[in-house]
């Protein structure tokens, strides 16, 4: 396994339920294959640099995480079409192996 | 001062100095230091970094651009930047 790290962009009118169904959604795609969450960071509602679909702030979320290839790219699949994700970026971390 | 300003010092990787292995995109305050004030990102001459951690710098500046933690541009206001001609 290796090591990734995902950043999302949430929309910040989500509530909090719909945000943590968001979140465990996320976490489910990365366990379901054998994947190991190391550590969430949230950082919270956060300025823009410039606006992204109308928004000025959005709701940040890192999460680093240690998994397979396929595992990577499924999630890439479910976060495209999950609306209430404006943008997320998956990176990967080799200097945390 | 200027960005661009000329140091008669001899400059050394700030990231070389502190042993850098990594150069995290999420670390806005330290990307900034190496981006002008319109955002743009300085050149090796001018921030005195060797050229595999100015690489990683650009990469990590990019990325940063991309999630909207840093901007691509400063517009300008009013023709002027702290008062000099652009």
């Amino acid at each position: 396994m290796k090591a990734y790290e995902v950043m999302l962009i949430i929309d910040p009118s989500l509530d909090d339920d719909g945000r943590e169904a968001l979140l465990s959604k996320v976490r489910g795609v990365i366990t379901a294959d054998g994947g190991v969450v190391d550590s969430e960071d949230a950082w919270g509602k956060r300025k823009l640099a410039y606006e992204i679909a109308g928004l000025a702030e959005a709701d940040y979320h890192v999460l680093m995480f240690h998994a397979d290839a396929p595992t990577v790219a499924e999630l890439d699949r479910v976060l495209k079409i999950t609306d209430p994700v404006v943008r997320f970026k998956i990176i990967r971390r080799d200097d945390l192996d | 001062m200027s960005d661009y300003a000329r140091k008669p010092k001899r400059k050394y990787c700030q990231f070389c100095k502190d042993k850098v292995e990594y150069i995290d995109y999420k670390d806005v305050n330290t990307l900034k230091k190496f981006m002008t004030d319109r955002g743009k990102i300085k050149p090796r001459r001018v921030s005195g970094n060797c050229a595999q951690h100015q690489h990683q710098l650009a990469t990590a500046i990019k990325r940063a651009r991309e999630m909207a933690l840093v901007p691509y541009t400063v517009p300008v206001v009013s023709g002027r930047v702290d008062g000099r001609r652009r």
